[in-house]
């Protein structure tokens, strides 16, 4: 783990590759996976999920499709397409911050992260200030099949982010560390991989909640 | 190490889940009531199938008892991990009592309700909801071992790791996967009430997912030790314990 074994900033992705870890028992892979092999199981498992909420979701819809539609015109497009913005932002502040630590830019790659996370916390605010509107009108868990998905679906993937916003944190106090070995650059690609999930799965989450009609 | 102690254990966790699964068809509990169902049609059912509801009972609380010893033989391997503090072993071997415990304790009140079957709906009704709800609800107990296994392999530094990075995040994976039970709370139809398809089939699939992975893991956990126990020099422990177990044996 020394700075040694850290041979070349690998800011390109043949040099990426070299910086890929052999994994320590069973097969060999050819090519680079981002991060870790692991770390692939949680991200294509929670998609997965994801999947099944969705189809959950459009199956309940196609049964009254007529309370779907108007409670879906009740909910806040602005805030919704803004927090698009904002975690898209924040994947690509990921992206720069990684390779910020791979090129070796110290003093700018924790800044990177830091971005990143005030991404989140945007995204936070505006979530609370969304759901406190509903509140203040009456609206709830149970008022209806449409807004029993929206705040479930919304939660679970703001619970995520939450998560995403303590794996930040760790990706911000990696950057600062002087040494970056092949395993921190492991531990950032995954910590991005995940970030990007909770991205990915927004951009899904909102069109189909918001916008779909 | 005692290997053969050790794969009894983690034998015995096939055995529950198969025993479970028998007492719960036997029971007639899969699919499980809906909330939604009135108090005449819950005391309906145990007035019905009494006897069959009263056997599967009981063979599923033999199965719960099963689980324990495969808790603990994660907590083994967590302490193999963690060196001289065992923190996280130990929290994981209490959880699996609590988790032994969750799964009992409904089973014993499903019990009394199909004990008395002719007694008021409305009792009997309030019996099965104080069953089902924490059968299905147990996640918190769950979520720490989850998280337990997942930082303790993630902090596994050793040169042969005990477990697979992977069984790390597919823990954490099941973690996030036994959060939707809680919502049983709010709800009494759809995917999130206590027979839906998110609360109830996800949850059952992923505890089920849970042991195989599990299983396959500390066989493999197992074996490695073993290996490493014949190949390295005898551990200390092994070359201690003959005189001092002869002494209480012949006392």
């Amino acid at each position: 783990m020394s700075s040694g074994e850290f041979t070349a900033p690998a800011g390109i992705d043949g040099a990426a590759s070299d910086a890929a870890p052999t994994p320590r028992q069973g097969r060999t892979f050819a090519g680079h996976v981002p991060g870790e092999v692991g770390v692939w199981v949680l991200i294509l498992g929670d998609m997965t999920v994801f999947a099944l909420f969705f189809g959950v979701f459009m199956h309940y819809r196609d049964h009254a499709p007529a309370l779907f539609r108007h409670s879906q015109a009740t909910l806040n497009q602005t805030f919704g397409a803004v927090n698009t913005l904002l975690l898209l932002t924040s994947s690509l502040f990921v992206v720069l911050g990684v390779s910020a630590v791979r090129k070796r830019m110290r003093t700018v790659a924790p800044k990177l992260f830091l971005l990143a996370l005030c991404c989140g916390l945007a995204f936070s605010v505006i979530k609370v200030l969304e759901y406190s509107a509903k509140a203040r009108h009456g609206i709830g868990l149970n008022t209806n099949d449409f807004y029993m998905y929206y705040f479930i679906l919304t939660g679970i993937h703001f619970f995520h982010l939450i998560i995403g916003m303590g794996v930040l944190v760790f990706l911000w106090r990696l950057s600062l560390k002087p040494d970056v070995g092949t395993k921190q650059i492991q531990y950032l690609e995954a910590g991005a991989s995940y970030w990007h999930m909770v991205d990915l799965l927004w951009i899904v989450l909102f069109p189909l909640i918001y916008l779909v009609k | 190490m005692n290997r053969k102690a050790q794969m009894v254990c983690l034998w015995s966790a096939p055995a529950f889940m198969i025993v479970f699964l028998i007492g719960f068809l036997i029971a007639g509990l899969l699919p499980p009531p809906s909330p939604h169902s009135s108090a005449i049609k819950i005391a309906h059912f145990y007035a019905n199938h009494t006897n069959a509801i009263r056997l599967g009972l009981l063979v599923m609380l033999l199965a719960g008892a099963m689980s324990v010893p495969f808790n603990c033989l994660i907590g083994v391997h967590l302490k193999r991990i963690e060196g001289r503090s065992h923190v996280l072993a130990y929290t994981v071997v209490a959880m699996g009592a609590v988790n032994c415990i969750l799964i009992c304790m409904p089973v014993m009140i499903m019990t009394a309700a199909a004990f008395r079957p002719l007694r008021d709906p409305n009792l009997t009704q309030t019996l099965n909801d104080l069953a089902w709800i924490p059968f299905v609800m147990v996640f918190p107990p769950a979520v720490i071992q989850n998280l337990c296994i997942a930082f303790a392999t993630f902090t596994d530094g050793s040169r042969k790791p005990v477990f697979p990075r992977w069984v790390a995040y597919f823990n954490l994976w099941c973690s996030f996967l036994f959060l939707p039970a809680g919502l049983l709370t709010f709800f009494k139809t759809g995917p999130f009430a206590w027979n839906g398809l998110l609360s109830f089939w996800v949850a059952l699939t992923v505890f089920g997912s849970w042991y195989f992975v599990m299983f396959y893991a500390l066989r493999e956990a197992i074996k490695s030790q073993a290996a490493d126990e014949a190949a390295g020099a005898e551990p200390a422990t092994e070359r201690v314990v003959p005189p001092v177990t002869a002494v209480p044996q012949h006392a």
